[in-house]
């Protein structure tokens, strides 16, 4: 909503000396957020009133003229001019250099500078209203007419900037809607004007409230009181269509609307005023002179102005004459209520539509109106007599010869003020410091309610225009106190800290932990994915989405599924990365679901399965090594992380793995997870092209994190150990697993070193190469002994691993 | 003879100084006082001299091996002062060996960084699920039951359950609010508790909006409370965020779950509060809307609410961390593009 200051000097005079950067400060701490501050003077400057003292032939052209302009400077200007209507002594629009228009009305502005046209020197440029933004409020009824002020009858002197001649020297507070989404009464300048009194202590001017008295009465018939607590009507006859007056079509601009004509502009002015939404419909279209507020019947249509059709459902609130629906209530117009060229009598509206039915009416039709809006945020029924009062009151200005013929106020439901009692102990405790009991009442009688103090208790009426959900509670009673003195100035209150226990939450410290390993120590990127992933992705890494969980509405059709497992977002990371790094590692720490039950809170709320996983890839060119590399990580975790060591076993082979390459992860015998290559079909499915990939997901919710660091001290060796490489000859299918297992008992150490295949050794066959370390507990191996223990262990090789020394 | 040592001590003195190593000095010192050198068969030859000339000549010798003992210590001392590990030539402007670079993501680092700010404040560390009911992602919040919000045009329901109501109907959570009636059921008040994470909103992305974006909300529950110390604990935990002192300032806000409710502005730290083109140049930044816990929220976490109060802090991660780095587009975090990641190190 844009709040124009000239607009609230109709309702309250601030004090002289504010500038508008505090009144846009105050309201944003206070009440509501100023977003933006707009000086609808700027672009005014260097345009200003010139008096035409003589107009003269143009020697080389015949439609244009040479006249001689004071512009309030000590010489004469001469100044080129094509226009229509120059006339010698008027007071005229001129654009002098350094001044920006726009040309013929459209485009980007230009900047005026001294020139010469067709040989005569020109200082700057009379100007037509559309070339300097004043289109809307003096139309031209010709493109070559120039602003003639003389003429318009407009009191103004020469050289005075043409914005205050207009009315355009305002100043525009725009606020984001939505944060005025529980102020409804803000909606309009007459309720700024109110904050802006509260806040500077001061009264607000006098404004109209009263009906019209002693008319008759024209037929209105409520249906759904519910929907419509109050609905007003007066006709008012001998009126037409007409342009507004200059300073209604200003305001009207710097409030944010575009004027139309006299009667669509009085109702837009009091929209602007008060926040109350009117509709005037053309009298000789109510059928049966009556109107009727009910919900549409199944079927029914509302016929737009442009023809088209609103198909309506019974729960459409409509307003209808005798015969069928003329417009969508507090919402949109149809073709009967519009007001035309040729209306001479109006039905005016002011009526209230409760919130809860607009809301699902706009959202059905998803038309969000200016009238919807108000509508949409609760406004009191009150508030329809600030709207007709003021709405009379611009019609007997604007036509003086108008008819006020019947007035009509059907009024089932009155908006109730909200009564609260709040105690000066909740607000000592809450606000953290004693305010006076004057100060209190002063800042609520400011903000419009009636208080009373009686034993420790201040009884508060809410005014109306609070007392539609806005204030319920006496919390809200302590928010106005707060917020009125100003969340600056309360005193700091540091925060206690107790230190009756520790904070010690080994769970969630344990996520922490392993993406720290990954990132500090194993030198893996994290990366974030959506939880909605391309099926493309999900299909490539074959997992089955019979148990997926879907969006009712995915951001794409592709994006429905989300996802169970976190490799399909690790193929489209490599699928997007692999064009600019040849190596890359990355891995995620986050959430999958997958059809289940499951209950975080309460009995009553299931919601579907929910694991933590951490996956990661590393990618690059040797896939063996990217293996080994992967599985080196998951070796290394549960030391870093303080876990129970994980075990490798191949039991259950996950969908996006290699058929070779693959192991599952346990913690104790439970498989908690899985490392492998990518398969050849996901990677071509995903698009991956230049890399291979090896992968781990792991359930980080199986792992047992221990409550502390539980290394173990071991004491050194009291005797030196004797460090012995063997090399050894076996068969292709004798794994590291084995050979490992059958020397262990007779080693203090056991390293693998490296594995061979080549010219030197037979097909079928491998090498390996393999470091111990042997030594006694009560002294130091004798080269004998050294000897005999390294003949054990290559005869148990060869007995159990047919090894063969090389 | 004599003559002839004081040659050879002149002579190996010369030697001596000419070592340019400590293995040329060690074939010197064999050259000079080994068993072929010139010194050694000037001793060998002593048995034919006569007795007096035995003698001084004896001493002389060994004056001379003793000199050249000395002499060739100095100089080995020298040659080890001046030594170089490395033989040949070296370029020092070579770059060094890489250390594994992985980095967090900066939205974690942020998090962690709050997360040990207000563990030192006493808070614990509390998560959400990702899905949750209508219940608790809005009723239990006191959302209005026709709620905008609740609209699919705004909150990502799943399929199936997107025409049911409260506990039934089930979205990605679209705030983190509803987690703090899930902890205030299972641990009871007093309480104080961060719980971060990622929300979801059915939006139109741009440089500015995401659909999944990161939350961090602390909330305080406990008696004799005032608001006024959700300011003072805001400046604590920016201050150890920035490594500086950061102004903030409180304003009036509306949440449904609060009342009252503001907004917490900080000075915008890219042009020191001046005005700039990232604060749409008011000098403030809106990251944390915040409040006291509305009476009907204790009530959903069958809290008393004349005895319990609290507030709520919630930080916009995403902008923080956009601050922070100066990052100018929200959808690079959900990105997965190395390029980005890799330059937080």
């Amino acid at each position: 909503m844009n709040i124009s200051l000239k607009f609230l000097e109709r309702y309250v005079d601030l004090p002289k000396d504010l500038t508008y950067e505090q009144i846009a400060y105050d309201l944003t701490m206070r009440t509501v957020e100023v977003e933006n501050i707009i000086n609808t003077a700027d672009k005014f400057h260097d345009i200003v009133v010139g008096e035409i003292k003589e107009i003269k032939a143009h020697p080389n052209a015949d439609a244009l003229k040479v006249c001689i302009v004071d512009v309030g400077e000590d010489e004469l200007k001469q100044i080129v001019c094509g226009g229509s209507n120059l006339t010698e002594g008027h007071k005229v629009c001129v654009s002098k250099p350094g001044a920006e228009v726009v040309w013929h009305g459209e485009g980007e502005p230009v900047l005026i500078k001294e020139s010469k046209l067709r040989g005569e020197k020109s200082y700057g440029m009379i100007c037509g209203a559309t070339e300097v933004y004043l289109g809307d409020i003096f139309p031209p009824s010709d493109e070559r007419e120039i602003v003639d002020f003389t003429e318009l009858g407009i009191d103004c002197e020469v050289g005075q900037c043409v914005a205050e001649v207009a009315g355009l020297d305002d100043v525009i507070l725009e606020v984001d809607n939505k944060s005025l989404s529980n102020r409804p009464d803000l909606w309009g300048h007459l309720g700024v004007a109110r904050e802006l009194a509260a806040i500077y202590k001061v009264p607000l001017k006098p404004y109209p409230t009263q009906l019209p008295q002693g008319l008759p009465e024209y037929p209105v018939e409520i249906q759904e009181p519910d929907r419509c607590p109050r609905f007003t009507a007066t006709i008012i006859d001998n009126v037409y269509v007409k342009e507004s007056p200059a300073w209604m079509k200003t305001l009207i601009t710097n409030g944010g609307m575009r004027p139309i004509n006299a009667l669509v502009d009085i109702t837009n002015f009091v929209l602007m005023a008060v926040g109350q939404p009117q509709h005037a419909y053309d009298s000789t279209h109510v059928e049966g002179d009556k109107i009727v507020v009910r919900l549409a019947h199944e079927g029914e249509k509302l016929v737009l102005l442009d023809e088209k059709d609103l198909d309506l459902t019974p729960d459409h609130l409509v307003i209808c004459d005798t015969v069928e629906p003329m417009n969508l209530a507090g919402i949109k117009g149809g073709k009967k209520d519009s007001v035309l060229d040729t209306t001479t009598s109006i039905v005016l509206e002011a009526a209230v539509f409760t919130a809860p039915g607009i809301r699902r009416t706009t959202s059905y039709f998803n038309e969000k109106t200016d009238a919807a809006l108000r509508y949409e945020k609760g406004i009191d029924t009150q508030r329809a007599d600030l709207g007709v009062a003021l709405a009379l009151e611009l019609f007997k200005e604007i036509y003086p010869e108008c008819q006020i013929k019947a007035f009509t106020d059907c009024y089932p439901v009155k908006t109730e003020n909200a009564v609260i009692d709040i105690t000066q102990a909740f607000l000592d405790e809450r606000l953290g410091e004693v305010i006076e009991q004057s100060e209190i009442e002063d800042i609520l009688v400011r903000l419009g309610y009636e208080v009373s103090f009686d034993n420790g208790v201040y009884h508060c009426i809410a005014p109306t225009w609070r007392s539609t959900g806005d204030v319920s509670i006496h919390d809200d009673i302590l928010g106005d106190i707060a917020r009125l003195i100003g969340y600056e100035y309360f005193k700091k209150q540091p925060l206690k800290v107790s230190f009756e226990h520790s904070v010690n939450q080994v769970k969630a410290d344990l996520t922490r932990k392993l993406r720290e390993f990954l990132a500090f120590r194993c030198g893996f990127n994290e990366i974030f994915t959506y939880p909605w992933i391309d099926e493309k992705y999900i299909h490539a890494a074959k997992i089955d989405t019979a148990n997926s969980i879907r969006l009712a509405t995915p951001p794409a059709p592709e994006l429905g599924i989300l996802r169970s497992s976190l490799i399909p977002g690790m193929l489209e990371a490599i699928d997007k990365n692999e064009r600019y790094f040849d190596e890359f590692c990355i891995f995620e720490n986050t959430q999958v679901f997958e059809k289940g039950e499951y209950h975080p809170s309460t009995e009553e709320e299931t919601l579907p399965v929910h694991k933590n996983l951490i996956t990661g890839v590393a990618a690059g060119k040797n896939a063996p090594e990217l293996f080994y590399r992967v599985k080196g990580v998951i070796e290394g975790m549960p030391g870093y992380c303080h876990f129970e060591p994980l075990t490798f076993k191949q039991k259950d082979k996950p969908s996006w793995a290699d058929e070779k390459v693959w192991l599952n992860v346990l913690s104790g015998k439970k498989v908690i997870g899985s490392i492998g290559l990518i398969s050849v079909a996901a990677l071509t499915e995903s698009g991956i092209k230049n890399v291979k990939a090896a992968a781990f997901e792991i359930n980080t919710e199986m792992l047992v994190p221990f409550p502390s660091r539980t290394n173990e001290y071991q004491q050194l060796p009291t005797y030196p150990l004797v460090e012995q490489d063997l090399s050894l000859l076996v068969d292709e299918s004798v794994t590291w697993e084995q050979i490992k297992e059958s020397i262990k008992y007779m080693v203090k150490e056991l390293k693998f070193v490296e594995e061979y295949r080549g010219k030197q050794i037979p097909a079928g066959k491998k090498s390996v190469m393999l470091s111990l370390k042997i030594g006694n507990d009560d002294s130091t191996m004798t080269s004998k002994q050294i000897e005999k223990k390294m003949n054990g262990i290559i005869k148990v090789l060869a007995n159990k691993c047919k090894a063969e020394l090389r | 003879m004599l003559e002839k040592l004081e040659q050879i001590r002149k002579e190996g003195f010369e030697r001596i100084s000419s070592a340019s190593d400590r293995d040329a000095l060690e074939a010197i010192r064999k050259e000079l006082t080994g068993k072929k050198s010139s010194l050694q068969e000037v001793l060998k030859s002593l048995g034919g001299l006569d007795p007096d000339m035995r003698k001084s000549v004896g001493m002389k010798a060994n004056e001379v091996k003793n000199l050249f003992a000395e002499k060739i210590k100095e100089k080995e001392e020298e040659l080890v002062a001046k030594a170089s590990v490395v033989e040949g030539e070296i370029d020092l402007t070579l770059p060094g060996i890489e250390v594994s670079k992985g980095a967090l993501h900066p939205i974690t680092q942020m998090c962690y960084d709050l997360n040990d700010a207000f563990r030192s404040l006493g808070f614990e560390i509390y998560s959400e699920d990702d899905i949750s009911s209508e219940k608790f992602a809005f009723d239990n919040l006191n959302f209005a039951a026709d709620h905008p919000a609740r609209a699919s045009m705004d909150t990502y329901w799943l399929e199936g359950t997107e025409n049911k109501r409260g506990n039934e109907r089930l979205c990605l959570r679209p705030h983190l609010t509803g987690g703090s009636v899930r902890y205030l059921l299972e641990h009871g008040a007093p309480a104080r508790f961060v719980y971060p994470g990622r929300v979801y909103r059915n939006e139109t992305t741009d440089a500015r909006h995401e659909r999944a974006f990161f939350q961090y909300e602390a909330l305080i529950v406990d008696k004799n409370v005032s608001f006024s110390s959700g300011r003072v604990m805001i400046e604590t935990i920016l201050e150890k965020v920035f490594g500086r002192k950061v102004n903030v300032r409180m304003r009036e806000g509306f949440f449904p779950f609060t009342e009252p409710g503001y907004e917490i502005d900080m000075e915008c730290l890219l042009c020191g509060g001046k005005g700039c083109k990232a604060c749409n140049h008011n000098g403030w930044i809106e990251v944390m809307p915040g409040g006291v816990i509305h009476p009907n929220v204790l009530r959903a976490a069958n809290l008393d609410p004349d005895e319990w109060t609290g507030f709520y802090t919630n930080i916009g991660l995403d902008r923080l961390v956009m601050m922070r780095y100066g990052v100018d587009d929200v959808r690079l975090f959900h990105s997965a593009d190395l390029r980005f990641l890799k330059q937080f190190k």
